[in-house]
């Protein structure tokens, strides 16, 4: 898929990403989490914790595997892509359980 | 595997574990300490100075006693269960509020029938041990050190996932093999890898659990905020604080309340299996007579270190909250539960409990190794560019490595060890214990810095082991032939004399390698001795 070789060189860039982006990323997925599962209007049922302690293996999966991307400038792209989407979906489902 | 990628997860694990390593160290040798905490405690806890605690039939006497002569127990008082040097009285109180507790007193009845009250506290040097635990070593205030262990957790996650992806291609081929050999960063690497392969588990767990320990607030800061976008804002009015405080209820109102000792029989009809080990009644206008409780129950994880609670109408027994109760719970909370269960290793009785210390102390061993590796690769860099000496960087690393965990190690056993001997009515204990252990440490960071990686090696683990047989030696020498023994203190001491052996065997060993060992590894000291003639 790619001619140019992976190195850790550009290590900043792309681990930033992981931290900005990739939390923004997992509040938007455990979120949905929470508005498919979680009832009542207290934020601390069980599903709620859950939906909190899904924000550690899904952020760390991000922070683990950022170093795949290319670059740096790759890495904020297709994250800021897969926020974008997952963003959407949050709202989307609010607005459909509501 | 394409070697780039593994190329680069190398650099990535070399790095993150640089960083995150020493810190690393001091969680999991304190944490393989925390599993035995009570015992701990127990065995650290000076002799109550009360008569022994009254059944628990006659314990309705001693609590009107106590109701009548102390007003301000009315509002909330604790009935125990378990009795032992760690929670010397059956009936105890507390002054302040949750945040901010004040003084605990411990009640008795004396043989003639009369009330005594003791302040004595149990000795608080098992919650330093789970401090130094929580906040991988750091002295500073909860809030600011605990977003740098979370930041460390991130760290430690990353370093097992690249830690990983550095293994893939050559498992197979290194997994079972212990290269005892010649090549000594190769036979570090091969036990690293062993190590760090068949406890992959126990360290996910741990990593994934640390950083929810350490951001939990922020998340449901951060999820509460997204939830509330757009939502008609509920203005929820607390209590007036600040107000003046709540009268103490009338001794006739608390009559209400079931005694003890049928109280805890109703419990078990509820809940066949479970041991309970406190109640507290308490009482408000709001809320009227409530309690809570608090036990174990080895069949189930509980959601505290040792502990799951629950709510009880104090009145009729009826248990009336039981999300964190073991084996009261539903799918939902069973399953989060199970997540602090896995961490704090509570699940399954005193098994489980010996291999999460087995485990603690492996993985503080893992990161170790992990260092050496680091120093070693970097040392055999230079002698191939030319450099006779070694930089300083590899220098002052060698040296943290060897100060670092040896000062942890010895920092914990003396202020262990000190549990003993300081005077029992001294101001402020924890603070005594805090303040020993930072001095120890602090002075085996610097004689490592100032001798040396190879010389301050063998210095240091001769000082660890002697620190560690103190805590036995503690046990002869203090309070005199009076104390009473327990399968618990013996356990205490038992592990310290067999942790202060293998320091003295690890010390003569690195004594050896010092005089005996290759002269260009940062651990010879011949070396070192004639670049400094």
């Amino acid at each position: 898929m790619s001619d140019k070789e992976l190195t850790s060189r550009d290590w900043f860039g792309k681990a930033s990403a992981a931290v900005v982006l990739g939390f923004t990323l997992t509040l938007a997925l455990t979120c949905t989490f929470a508005a498919l599962f979680s009832r009542g209007d207290s934020y601390f049922t069980a599903q709620g914790q859950m939906a909190m302690w899904l924000s550690s293996p899904i952020w760390c999966v991000i922070l683990s595997f950022c170093f795949f991307f290319r670059s740096g400038i790759q890495a904020w792209t297709w994250l800021a892509a897969a926020n974008l989407i997952a963003w959407s979906l949050y709202f989307g489902i609010r607005q459909l359980m509501s | 595997m394409r070697t780039d990628i593994v190329k680069t997860y190398k650099d990535i694990h070399s790095w993150v574990g640089i960083i995150a390593g020493l810190a690393l160290f001091i969680a999991f040798y304190a944490g393989a300490i925390t599993m035995f905490e009570e015992p701990l405690q127990r065995w650290a806890s000076p002799l109550t100075e009360l008569s022994p605690p009254p059944s628990l039939e006659r314990t309705p006497d001693l609590v009107d006693k106590v109701l009548a002569a102390h007003p301000e127990a009315r509002k909330s008082y604790r009935v125990h269960l378990a009795i032992g040097a760690e929670q010397p009285a059956r009936v105890s109180w507390s002054t302040g509020s949750r945040r901010e507790p004040g003084i605990t007193y411990f009640a008795s009845l004396a043989p003639d029938g009369s009330l005594e009250v003791s302040t004595q506290q149990p000795s608080e040097v098992a919650q330093l041990i789970d401090i130094l635990h929580q906040q991988v070593g750091l002295p500073f205030e909860h809030e600011i050190a605990m977003p740098i262990m979370g930041a460390i957790a991130l760290l430690y996650a990353i370093a097992i996932v690249s830690g990983v992806i550095c293994l893939l291609p050559s498992l197979i081929k290194d997994l079972f093999a212990l290269r005892f050999g010649k090549n000594l960063k190769r036979m570090w690497l091969d036990l690293h890898n062993v190590l760090g392969l068949f406890s992959l588990p126990f360290h996910i767990v741990m990593a994934l659990t640390s950083v929810i320990f350490a951001f939990h607030d922020q998340f449901y800061d951060a999820q509460r905020a997204v939830q509330n976008i757009g939502a008609t804002q509920v203005q929820r009015e607390g209590p007036p604080r600040g107000g003046p405080p709540e009268a103490p209820p009338e001794l006739a109102v608390l009559e209400e309340a079931l005694p003890p000792a049928e109280l805890v029989r109703r419990i078990g009809q509820q809940m066949p299996g479970f041991q309970l080990r406190t109640i507290s009644y308490e009482y408000n206008a709001e809320e009227g007579h409530h309690g809570h409780i608090q036990g174990g129950d080895p069949r189930y994880g509980v959601r505290g270190p040792t502990y799951g609670l629950g709510e009880v109408d104090t009145r009729t027994g009826l248990i009336t909250e039981g999300d964190y109760l073991p084996g009261k719970q539903g799918p939902w909370f069973a399953a989060i539960s199970s997540f602090f269960a896995v961490h704090f290793g509570n699940f399954g009785g005193a098994p489980v409990r010996w291999s999460y210390f087995a485990l603690g102390l492996a993985g503080a061993f893992l990161f170790y190794s992990g260092n050496l590796l680091w120093i070693e690769s970097r040392r055999k860099k230079e002698r191939k560019s030319g450099a006779v000496e070694q930089t300083r960087a590899t220098r002052i690393l060698g040296a943290l490595t060897v100060g670092v965990p040896l000062g942890c190690i010895a920092g914990i056993s003396v202020t262990i060890a000190a549990a003993k001997w300081l005077p029992a009515g001294l101001d402020n204990l924890a603070s005594w214990h805090s303040r020993i252990y930072y001095a120890v440490f602090l002075l085996a960071v610097l004689w490592a810095l100032g001798r040396g990686a190879a010389r301050s090696g063998a210095e240091l683990l001769w000082a660890a082991a002697f620190a560690t047989a103190l805590v036995p030696i503690a046990s002869l020498t203090a309070f005199g032939a009076g104390e009473p023994r327990s399968d618990a203190t013996l356990l205490v001491e038992l592990v310290a004399a067999f942790g202060a052996a293998s320091f003295a065997m690890m010390a003569r060993a690195a004594r050896r390698r010092s005089v005996d060992g290759p002269r260009d590894s940062i651990w010879s000291a011949t070396k070192s001795q004639a670049a400094t003639a």
